[in-house]
């Protein structure tokens, strides 16, 4: 390898090149300004030649031949031609092969408009078919998922799609099938292509065969705006191209970017844009009366609500949320609770996540890009492929392409499972026991213990279950920089969470990475804002509990939903109950706004612009694309008025206004100016802190002593894609993909509960829930697992003791 | 003499007057008569329906995408499977012109893959409301049975047997999504342009006349 030169020069259509060896002809071409029609060729994926589409003619010592440029790397010296008489026919003849029996049903296609093959048609092909024959015929179009609407007419069997679930997603699901002229793309029989990624396999089909069922008939490509965007479904904040016809949001592309997510989207970010059009958004402010909602003016809710905060001492008002927009309004949402109302108590998380020193500030950082150069990656937190869709298939290119040995570390099997060097399970709250015993590297553990030591290693930590001790996430952590060369990445899944962290959402942090306590941050931060409140504040549970014991009074909730997603429910409606005053801003009307005295309806994906930090801690640009449903507002807006209506003008003028403070006030951020984001190398974001910023807090986690929580039988409850959340749930296109809630035992459990495969059971944690049994066993022998926050588990905590109650006379 | 040429002058006054009452009328007494327009004239548009009443109009929006006025507005909506309202997969959902800022160039009806739209001789489009003015499918849409949607079926301006002609040729390639219609022709060279690609030269004939300076085919080392 060492001795193969970095550049190669080739001879393309007369010209000498200079371009970098090992890569395909036909990507150097490409970069030289020649293209190539090409349908199975795709950067992201492996070549493979199957589509005949960019054979290009190439000299030799046997004379010139036609090689497909797809699978031909560079070489030194190689005289390339592209545009002779030979290639032009050997490419029209290739295009009138894909043509014979492809349907020319373009009106009624989707892809009609964007579709590689008759753009390429139009460029490279001979204009004419001589082919009068009929077509091959199939049922058309046929289901293969509740997503992914499949027409083999149209296929031309280019392969995109198979080569994609089986290299880049892991789900094998779709398949050539028979021979000749009836070859065919096809899912197996009784099994649907239920992928999380299916989405991307209508992106990169360069035909219309693979459409999607949400978008289907909705818009034709030329009707489309679009804006480049991320997306705030999970913390990569992969890019999207968000795209829109006659206002409304119809349709998501994921946007390729070495940065993030290679073009890639879950099928979550790519479907969930339809909650914005829901039939029950909140668009007007909404005021409680005698129990009941009834809609009000914005002028009668900001006078109510600033009228009802200023009545409490400021240190008895509390604050949960930020997490589900812009670092814009987390700001906002920050700067009013802290320096208005005056109380230090807010939080971005709702008990369900890690440290917030550590989650924004730990040292040394991995960025996502160094999963690509790590020889180890130690993965000890939730399952990738359920939280972090995107972040998984990253670490899966990392094991399969690139060498990388992958240690898992998680209560039972996850998605990556297939991919690792070693896994290892456990039984939730014996963490701390098995990481020392890791460390030791003792007996079973030396050789996982032996590949860590491996360097560079990315340890990607984060709470592997809702009922997992925070702190350990940090133990690891703090494991993990022992070994060589080693970044640690904190796991968090909500939206914009970091964000709201660097905003000082945090009992702990003040805006751009500042310690609470840090003298100099607070004496910089009191110059720009005004006097503070002191010390830390509460965390989410803390201010729960502080409500429920009358030790607050308020609480302002910014899209947070602590009833569904805190890991005591029953902390969070006793807090939300006790609370004089709650006021929410909220798209819906979540379980925990149905408590609120005052809602205020919020703009939402698309409906927004600003800036938004990824978990690498990346900042990049949000657009907005169509104007906010109803009278919403962005949240910026609202604090703005509150607070005027408080007494304080922030005297924001837009929300490129509040980036601008942010950039000025919050040291990390510092450099990271609109205007730097939305051109040029700005595009794909900065990581923070950029070269012309300063980190203020840097945070290197210590291994505190956990406690190992012993019990005869643990629950792990952990989140899937498709959970009953609130966004979820309005999203018409995902919102029948929730998982099916079922308590998952151990086969020895099973038997020692004298309990079947679809027995039901009545479990208690807090909460209780009645499911049907599964036997898994991949889970440690007394844990039970149960998915969080479906809609049948949505009264079950994640912590406490657990019971389980098999349920006579239930349809076992 | 004068005292005629004083005499004559009122009647040869009414010279051209009497010459035009013997010569053929061009005026017609409208609104009761019509007179036959042209056979291209670019009149108010229908939405057409094949002999078995099914809607020719495929939602694919080429008409509204090719419209320099932007005038046209259509919605295309999955077609149901037990009730299809065209054949194929798509049918157009919400059809609309705003007749208002219609041009009359005909362009929709050139790009019409289906010839779904076409252009009657109908030119009576007053309104008496600017909403008015905006045809939905409710007014542009032809019968069932294919007369057309009009006060008086049997107007000289609609030629009836001329809008029956058209069979566009997409119905044929999109034979309902059904693999059944198997046996359909799915290609005519109708579609094309132009007439058939003159026949390739043989390969023997290729290769004496090949001047591109590269190799002869079967060089050997």
């Amino acid at each position: 390898m060492a001795d193969k030169p970095a550049t190669v020069t080739i001879n393309l259509d007369g010209v000498d090149i200079e371009v970098a060896a090992g890569q395909p002809l036909i990507e150097a071409a490409q970069k030289a300004g020649t293209y190539i029609p090409r349908f199975c060729y795709h950067s992201r994926l492996e070549p493979a030649g199957v589509c005949r589409a960019c054979l290009v003619e190439v000299e030799g010592p046997r004379g010139t031949a036609l090689v497909p440029s797809c699978t031909t790397p560079v070489g030194d010296g190689m005289v390339v031609h592209t545009k002779s008489e030979t290639v032009e026919k050997a490419q029209a003849g290739v295009l009138e092969f894909l043509l014979a029996n492809h349907p020319l049903d373009c009106p009624v296609c989707d892809k009609g408009g964007e579709c590689p093959l008759q753009d390429q048609a139009y460029a490279f092909g001979a204009g004419e078919s001589r082919y009068v024959e009929e077509k091959r015929h199939f049922e058309k179009p046929i289901e293969i998922s509740d997503l992914i609407l499949l027409d083999r007419e149209r296929c031309i069997l280019c392969s995109r799609c198979t080569r994609f679930s089986e290299d880049i997603s892991g789900d094998p699901l779709i398949e050539f099938k028979d021979r000749g002229n009836y070859v065919q793309v096809i899912t197996f029989p009784d099994e649907p292509f239920a992928s999380y990624f299916s989405g991307n396999t209508v992106q990169i089909c360069p035909v219309g065969a693979l459409t999607a069922k949400p978008y289907r008939f909705k818009a034709r490509p030329w009707d489309l705006e679009a804006v480049e965007s991320v997306s705030l479904v999970d913390t990569i904040h992969s890019k999207v191209s968000v795209q829109a016809s006659q206002n409304e949001i119809i349709r998501i592309y994921g946007v390729d970017n070495d940065a993030t997510n290679h073009g890639w989207l879950s099928d979550k970010d790519r479907f969930v844009h339809d909650h914005i059009y829901a039939e029950d958004r909140i668009t007007t402010p909404l005021v409680k009366e005698d129990g009941d909602f009834r809609e009000a003016t914005w002028a009668e809710a900001i006078g109510l609500v600033s009228e009802r905060l200023g009545s409490f001492d400021g240190g008895r008002i509390a604050g949960i949320g930020g997490a589900r927009s812009t670092n814009e309004d987390a700001y906002a949402f920050s700067k009013f609770l802290r320096s208005v109302v005056g109380t230090p108590h807010l939080d971005a998380q709702v008990g369900d996540g890690l440290d917030a020193k550590f989650a924004a500030a730990v040292t040394p950082r991995a960025e996502i890009g160094d999963l690509e150069t790590a020889k180890t990656i130690l993965l000890w937190g939730p399952d990738l492929k359920e939280e972090l869709p995107v972040l998984y298939l990253r670490v899966r290119r990392a094991a399969t392409h690139l060498g990388a040995k992958l240690v898992i570390v998680h209560p039972r099997r996850t998605g990556l499972d297939g991919v690792a060097a070693h896994t290892i399970t456990y039984k939730p709250g014996t963490g701390p026991d098995l990481l020392r015993k890791l460390a030791a590297g003792d007996g079973d553990y030396a050789p996982v213990r032996e590949t860590l030591a491996e360097g560079p290693v990315v340890a990607l930590v984060g709470r592997a279950g809702l009922g997992e001790d925070p702190d350990l996430a940090e133990a690891v952590a703090a494991f993990a920089l022992e070994l060589p060369d080693a970044k640690i990445m904190p796991l968090l899944r909500r939206g914009n969470v970091f964000g709201a962290l660097d905003m000082g959402v945090a009992p702990t942090l003040l805006p751009g990475r500042v310690d609470v306590d840090d003298a100099s941050g607070r004496a910089a931060l009191e110059a720009e804002w005004g006097s503070l409140p002191d010390g830390p504040g509460l965390d989410a549970t803390g201010i729960l509990t502080g409500l429920a014991e009358g030790e607050l009074s308020a609480l302002v909730l910014n899209g947070a939903d602590p009833v569904r997603d805190h890991p005591t429910p029953t902390t969070a409606r006793a807090g939300l109950d006790a609370a004089e005053f709650v006021v929410a801003f909220e798209m819906f009307m979540s379980d925990s706004a149905a408590y609120a005295d005052v809602i205020f309806p919020v703009a939402g994906l698309g409906e927004v612009e600003g800036t938004a930090t990824n978990i690498e801690g990346r900042v990049q640009k949000i657009n907005r694309i169509v104007p906010p449903a109803g009278t919403a507002r962005p949240v910026w807006s609202i604090f703005d008025d509150l607070a005027a209506a408080m007494g304080t003008e922030f005297g924001a003028a837009s929300a490129e206004a509040v980036g601008a403070e942010i950039t000025r006030v919050a040291p990390a951020y510092a450099g990271a100016a609109w205007d730097r984001l939305s051109w040029g190398e700005g595009r794909d974001g900065f990581v923070l802190p950029t070269a012309d910023g300063s980190q203020p807090l840097e945070y290197t986690p210590v291994d505190r002593n956990v406690p190992i929580v012993s019990g005869h039988r643990i629950l792990h409850t952990a989140r899937v894609l498709y959970d009953d959340g609130v966004i979820v749930r309005h999203s018409s296109g995902i919102a029948g993909l929730a998982a099916t809630a079922a308590a998952h035992l151990h086969p020895r459990d099973a038997s020692v509960l004298a309990l079947a495969e679809g027995d039901l059971i009545t479990i208690t944690v807090d909460g209780e829930a009645t499911l049907p049994v599964v036997i898994d066993p991949s889970l440690v022998e007394g844990t039970v697992y149960v998915p969080f926050n479906l809609a049948a588990t949505a009264g079950l905590g994640a912590v406490g003791t657990l019971r389980i109650d098999a349920v006579r006379g239930g349809d076992a | 003499m004068s005292w005629f040429a004083d005499l004559l002058g009122p009647w040869r006054g009414f010279t051209v007057t009497w010459r035009q009452m013997f010569k053929p009328k061009l005026t017609t007494r409208y609104p009761k008569e019509k007179r036959v327009k042209p056979q291209r004239f670019h009149g108010r548009h229908t939405l057409n329906r094949y002999p078995d009443g099914m809607e020719k109009c495929i939602g694919c929006e080429l008409c509204a995408s090719v419209c320099p006025a932007r005038c046209i507005y259509v919605r295309g909506a999955d077609n149901p499977p037990d009730d299809p309202v065209s054949p194929g997969e798509r049918f157009g959902f919400v059809y609309e012109i705003n007749m208002l800022r219609c041009i009359f160039c005909g362009m929709c009806v050139e790009a019409c893959p289906t010839e779904a739209i076409t252009m009657t001789h109908l030119f009576e489009m007053s309104v008496s409301d600017r909403q008015e003015g905006i045809f939905t499918k409710d007014v542009l849409l032809v019968e069932p049975d294919g007369t057309p949607n009009h006060p008086l079926p049997d107007t000289p301006l609609i030629d009836i047997k001329e809008l029956r002609l058209g069979d566009g040729w997409l119905r044929a390639t999109a034979p309902s999504g059904r693999a059944e219609f198997e046996g359909v022709e799915a290609w005519s060279p109708s579609a094309r342009m132009g007439g058939l690609a003159p026949a390739e030269p043989a390969q023997k004939d290729r290769n004496a006349t090949d001047e591109t300076g590269q190799p002869e085919e079967g060089t050997d080392d």
